[in-house]
């Protein structure tokens, strides 16, 4: 088995790197990149610490994907969420919401959210729970993660109406 | 836990995957979305020499009408889009709730239709870490004639947990499977078998390319039976298809899942309604035959006792869904 | 110390988490995201057997194989214990599924993973006995030679006389109960790095609850000073009672390391999470009650059966703490406990979010909601009836100095609208209630409580606090700084928490048995006191008046009545720091519970839940929770309502969902899929009933929230599935299949 160079897109920059066939793309962002935001957590997708947005700003879960797949394709992880010195409503909207405790689920979960909000500033409770079922948070139950995501669908839907 | 070592190959074309597929037949896996497939190679269930990659091959990602007004779904299909798709929501909204309760929206972005169809059988002695594994001896699923669940067996009982198949069965779906030596089609009834070890029919140099789902102008129910919405798989599915009115039905079709190694259609169920039409007395009557019709009921995840308590209510209730989707 | 409300100006308010800029965009760090130079990954070989004699342990393969730097086993591990008589590393027995053998340090964790796989043990396999009852029987395999008839620890406790309660009773309720095997499943799995290169120093890196005990403890082992070993807690994701000991890995990491010369890390994968470290396990209740026909309860009778696993390492504490909570809720004079801890050949079990005591709640409070019930009385009627109230000493000793119980199922039940719907709902709904308290610390459990605290202010105002008390997302540090800034007249943002490093945290027991709010508070307003008073000093000079009518308040420093004369906060700071005998502003405090034995304070609270059963299934769906907790003081309420949050999650999860699934000693379902926990679609709407009853000896009149509403929480889900099927579900989880059994 040998390495194979690729071409991927972090957060906007793209990176030449050297892979082998077996590594994730989760291995890939923390050990190849030292990029530690995106946590390494279950390794078998059912609780989305790991999350990241693909190209249409899906949410994936980066352990379970090759990172040699990526090849010529780009993905947005929780250190390219922030608006250059600002933080992204969503981000805010966790902060606001207490929906952060020990943080560890944090990153994968605003990624999540992140995910359903880019493409959807009106979702129905049942679509916020439904996105976040892939995720789990054991300190704040989901109860105030709901909340922080309908606080960010509303600052997004402000930020769209000033825009026009 | 880590991927074990393998050799990876993307295509540029659908016959150059093919061809790969036959070159190396004796060791080779087909990754898909990866989300079943990566989880077992971290088990160590499956190492293959090869990985060949489907993913990005236009034609295999194709939703069409077809001539005679149904579906033609491209296996490559993600269950994302699928859900998302116009034409499935008006058309079968209840194969829409099918895919839609595959696994979470993570697993749905990546996961394929193809893949759901081919997913592997589970069972929680086999589907567990190589240490894991090492309390006990082996089993059909990997090295040894013998089954964990029903000790006297001869044959593996790992669950068939597909969410898909149970309805494409009911809708009367074909599968294309495409290989170098050419494309067979294959009625989805006929694709599973009683037998977690080989539980389909494909060989290993073939690829799943389409799903074929004829005209439907009837009505349908997909019920999944879990202790949590979102993410979990079912302790039991269920898909109803049926033609023509409550009282005189043309067709039914009654497709139950993840309750043994292939999802069974309950021939016995589908006679009573045919033959009664749709009411309070033949539902009843069918959701007894349901229970009989299913035997040895496996302890696998949830207790069989409890399996068997409840699928009297579980078939009823769906049945009484689609008699009351009439009105 | 029990300022009015109105005269606070920080305590109280909703401040943002100190951190939570850094958790929001992924800057964060976690033991995990630890690296360092020449960093290797270790891999723990164990047993696959519940009971074995080791017949050999070959490491030749692993050693030859290209990448291995460290291969330990028994003989490097002799001598280490793991709690009270579990050997690191056996030589001759393992007695549980999981039970470490030997272990193994490479270049990666693939080659690590490789080389476990070639390290070769033969095992002769023993008999077992994994059931605690046949445990019990003089035929069943022993354990432990001291273990008679497999009782590691017992506890036998009378209070006042029982038997002779009993015969005064109108009234008379018996019942068993049953728990079951869990896991704490915290987001952040089980990891530790240990830099062991330099002789006789050990640095770790590991998410904990308490950095001073793990310290000790791995001093202890590998018979190192305190000091020389250097516990560095960066942030801990998660702890619910899970990682307050050290265990297996910690030292296995800091071995590994010490013979490679090399820092290791070794991280749980996969099901390995389930077997680093265990919850709690099986426990079976039998209890007895008595009440007169006027509706009081009089008498409390419990015998529980505890499943240890086969070592005892802390489980004690949880007899210690069920014993305790007998008269805890209830003035009764009369009660009878026995605990038993009894080994089997499961992997040795400890604590989930509770501690034992939310779990022996599932148990009393529904046993106690029946009694209601056979007394003719609702629920609600008789634990008012019944409930505590300030000034009350309990069996034990615990005095309640603030008590707000009576209050919390007051407006539990009246928000819940209680009287409406109890006996009124369709079939198959119901609503129950459950009621609960909780220590806020550990006195009695160590001999000494103490937490300690030091700050330091600079001269632009801002103030760096020094505690030991580990943030392991209970938002402890932010808490501190709003404590501290209340003292100062400054507000939280004003202070940088240091912590977690044992070379410069002051001494802090840790983030356990509730204790960080009270204890830890306390010193901090302590520190912050003394600082406050060499601030004074300057201020006092400077406006010509005593020191003791100065207020500190808002950024100023003035005398009270006439804040026109206000002195900004800084520059008091900068003229005390720039004076020309040099002087400083640091503060120092502690905190230690002046008993013997026992804590402060304690918070109560009542919970209703309100619950759909599905008749075809069992599933239960939590559709409402209202909870009403005494605190004491909310130092920060959206703080307290992620608590409460928290806790609803974690007791609806353990009532209905948790269970580790056990065959042969070996969890069936490790993993965090088929363990099951709720997820966002299955938690209720919750309603926060904050109530204050401004404890004497809390910082502010705060008192714990940490563990406190979960012990409600589990009682009362499982009185409203009482409520909605008509009879009581015994056994937790109340899975789908317990719960349609009932109904059937």
């Amino acid at each position: 088995m040998h390495k194979q160079l690729i071409k991927l897109t972090v957060n906007g920059d793209t990176h030449e790197l050297a892979v082998a066939p077996n590594q994730t793309l989760l291995d890939v962002l923390r050990n190849e990149l030292g990029m530690t935001g995106t946590k390494r957590g279950c390794t078998a997708g059912s609780c989305g610490v790991c999350t990241v947005n693909g190209e249409a700003g899906e949410a994936i879960c980066s352990c379970l994907t090759l990172a040699i797949e990526w090849d010529g394709r780009a993905v947005t992880t929780i250190e390219g969420v922030q608006e250059g010195s600002e933080l992204h409503p969503v981000q805010q909207a966790f902060l606001e919401y207490g929906a952060v405790q020990c943080g560890f689920c944090t990153p994968g979960l605003i990624m999540t959210a992140k995910a359903l909000l880019d493409v959807n500033t009106s979702p129905t409770e049942d679509e916020i729970s439904e996105a976040l079922a892939g995720a789990i948070c054991r300190c704040t139950g989901h109860i105030k993660v709901k909340k922080a995501v309908r606080r960010a669908a509303e600052m997004l839907r402000e930020r769209d109406a000033a825009a026009r | 836990m880590q991927l074990p070592q393998f050799e990876y190959l993307k295509p540029a074309t659908l016959s150059e995957g093919l061809a790969m597929l036959a070159e190396h037949r004796a060791d080779v896996k087909i990754l898909s979305g990866g989300s079943d497939l990566l989880i077992n190679m971290k088990f160590g269930l499956d190492t293959p020499r090869y990985l060949v990659s489907f993913n990005g091959l236009e034609e295999l990602v194709a939703i069409q009408e077809r001539p005679d007004g149904g579906l033609r779904i491209g296996a490559a299909c993600t269950l994302t889009d699928l859900v998302r798709d116009p034409k499935i929501e008006t058309q079968l909204p209840a194969l829409r709730d099918a895919i839609h309760s595959v696994g979470s929206r993570h697993i749905r972005n990546v996961g394929t239709l193809g893949g759901n169809l081919c997913l592997d059988t589970r069972c929680w002695y086999t589907n567990q870490s190589e240490n894991w594994r090492a309390t006990r001896d082996g089993c059909f699923k990997t090295d040894q004639e013998l089954c964990h669940v029903i000790k006297t067996s001869t044959r593996c009982h790992a669950l068939n947990t597909s969410d898909t198949a149970p309805m494409l069965m009911a809708l009367d779906a074909t599968v294309e499977l495409s290989s170098a030596a050419g494309t067979r089609e294959v009625p989805l009834l006929e694709f599973y078998r009683e037998d977690g070890v080989q539980h389909t029919v494909r060989e290993p140099e073939e690829l799943l390319t389409a799903v074929l789902v004829p005209r439907f102008d009837g009505r349908a129910v997909f019920s999944k039976l879990a202790q949590r919405e979102g993410l979990d798989f079912a302790a039991g599915t269920l898909a109803v298809a049926v033609t023509g009115t409550n009282e005189a039905p043309r067709s039914v079709r009654l497709v139950m899942g993840s309750i043994a190694a292939a999802p069974k259609a309950l021939a016995g169920c589908e006679a009573i309604l045919l033959e009664q039409g749709i009411n309070d007395a033949s539902i009843d009557a069918a959701a007894s035959a349901a229970r009989d019709a299913l035997g040895k009921i496996t302890n696998l995840f949830t207790p069989s006792g409890y399996k068997r308590r409840l699928i009297k209510n579980f078939v009823r209730e769906a049945l009484a869904e689609l008699r009351d989707q009439a009105d | 110390m029990s300022a009015k409300k109105e005269e606070l100006s920080v305590v109280g308010k909703n401040w943002s988490r100190l951190d939570g800029v850094d958790k929001v965009s992924g800057r964060s760090i976690f033991t995990d995201d630890v690296r360092l130079p020449g960093m290797l990954y270790g891999k723990i070989v164990r047993s696959p057997h519940p009971s074995a004699r080791i017949v050999s342990v070959d490491t030749s393969a692993a050693e030859a194989l290209p990448g291995v730097k460290a291969v330990i086993t028994a003989a490097d591990a002799q001598g280490i214990l793991i709690g009270m008589n579990q050997p690191l590393l056996p030589t001759k027995f393992v007695k549980f599924v999981g039970h470490e053998v030997a272990a193994v340090a490479a270049l990666d964790e693939a080659t690590a993973a490789a080389a476990a796989k070639l390290i070769k043990v033969e095992y002769d396999v023993l008999p077992t006995v994994l059931d605690m009852t046949k445990a019990l029987r003089d035929d069943a395999p022993q354990l432990h030679q001291k273990a008679k008839r497999n009782v590691g620890w017992e506890e036998n406790l009378d209070y006042g006389d029982p038997d002779a309660a009993f015969a005064a009773c109108d009234v008379i309720r018996e019942g068993e109960y049953v728990t079951n095997p869990s896991h704490n499943c915290y987001a952040e799995y089980h990891v530790c790095v240990a830099d062991f290169t330099k002789a006789g120093q050990l640095t770790m890196w590991t998410p904990t609850q308490t950095a001073l005990l793990f310290q000790k403890s791995l001093a202890a082992g590998l018979k190192l000073s305190d000091s020389d070993v250097r516990l560095l807690t960066l942030n801990s994701g998660g702890g619910f009672t899970g990682r307050t000991a050290t265990r297996p890995h910690h030292f296995l990491a800091a071995l590994l390391s010490r013979k490679a010369g090399r820092p290791v890390r070794i991280r749980a994968s996969g099901d390995e999470e389930f077997t680093m470290c265990h919850a709690g396990g099986k426990v079976i209740y039998k209890l007895k009650s008595g009440a007169t026909k006027d509706g009081r309860l009089k008498v409390v009778e419990a015998d529980l059966l505890f499943d240890s696993g086969a070592y005892v390492e802390s489980q004690m504490i949880v007899t210690l703490l069920t014993s305790r909570y007998l008269g805890a809720l209830y003035p009764i004079q009369h009660a009878r406990y026995r605990g038993r801890l009894v080994h089997t050949n499961n992997q040795p079990y400890y604590f989930h979010h509770g501690g034992g005591i939310a779990q022996f709640q599932f148990a009393l409070g529904q046993h106690l909601d029946g009694l209601a019930q056979d007394l003719g009385l609702d629920p609600v009627e008789f634990n008012l009836l019944n409930a505590v109230e300030e000034g009350h000493t309990t069996l034990e000793g615990s005095h309640y100095a603030s008590c707000g119980l009576k209050e919390c199922i007051e407006k539990a039940a009246a928000k819940s609208g209680w009287k409406d719907k109890r006996g009124k709902l369709p079939k198959y709904k119901g609503i129950g209630i459950g009621i609960g308290a909780m220590a806020s610390g550990a006195k009695g459990l160590f001999k000494h409580d103490t937490s300690a605290a030091f700050v330091k202010i600079a001269d632009d105002g801002k103030a760096s606090l020094f505690i030991g008390l580990p943030d392991m997302g209970q938002s402890s540090h932010t808490t501190m700084a709003i404590i501290g800034a209340e003292v100062l007249g400054i507000t939280p943002d004003d202070f940088q928490v240091v912590s977690g490093d044992t070379a410069s945290d002051p001494l802090d027991v840790g983030a356990f048995t509730q204790r960080g709010t009270f204890n830890t508070g306390n010193a901090t307003r302590n520190a912050c006191l003394d600082a406050r008073e060499q601030l004074a000093a300057t201020a006092a000079r400077q406006l010509d008046v005593d020191a003791d009518r100065l207020v500190f308040r808002d950024h100023r420093v003035y005398p009270d009545g006439e804040p026109d004369r206000a002195i900004p906060f800084k520059k008091v700071v900068y003229d005390t720091l720039h004076s020309l005998e040099g002087r400083f502003v640091m503060g120092r405090g502690f905190y230690n519970s002046p008993l013997k034995k026992g804590t402060m304070a304690y918070s109560f609270g009542a919970q209703i839940a309100e619950v759909t059963v599905d008749p075809g299934t069992g599933v239960v769906t939590v559709d409402r929770m209202t909870v009403a907790h005494d605190v004491g003081r909310a130092i920060n309420p959206r703080i307290v309502e992620g608590q409460i949050d928290g806790q609803v999650f974690s007791g609806m999860s353990q009532a209905l969902y948790e269970e580790c699934v056990m065959e042969n000693g070996q969890i069936m379902n490790p993993s965090r899929l088929d363990y099951k926990m709720p997820r966002a679609f299955e938690m209720p709407e919750v309603d926060h009933i904050i109530v204050e009853t401004v404890d004497p000896n809390g910082p502010f009149g705060a008192k714990e929230v940490g563990e406190g509403p979960i012990v409600c929480t589990m009682p009362a889900i499982a009185n409203a599935v009482a409520d909605a099927v008509g009879r009581q579900v015994r056994e937790m989880p109340m899975s789908p299949w317990r719960v349609l059994r009932a109904i059937q």
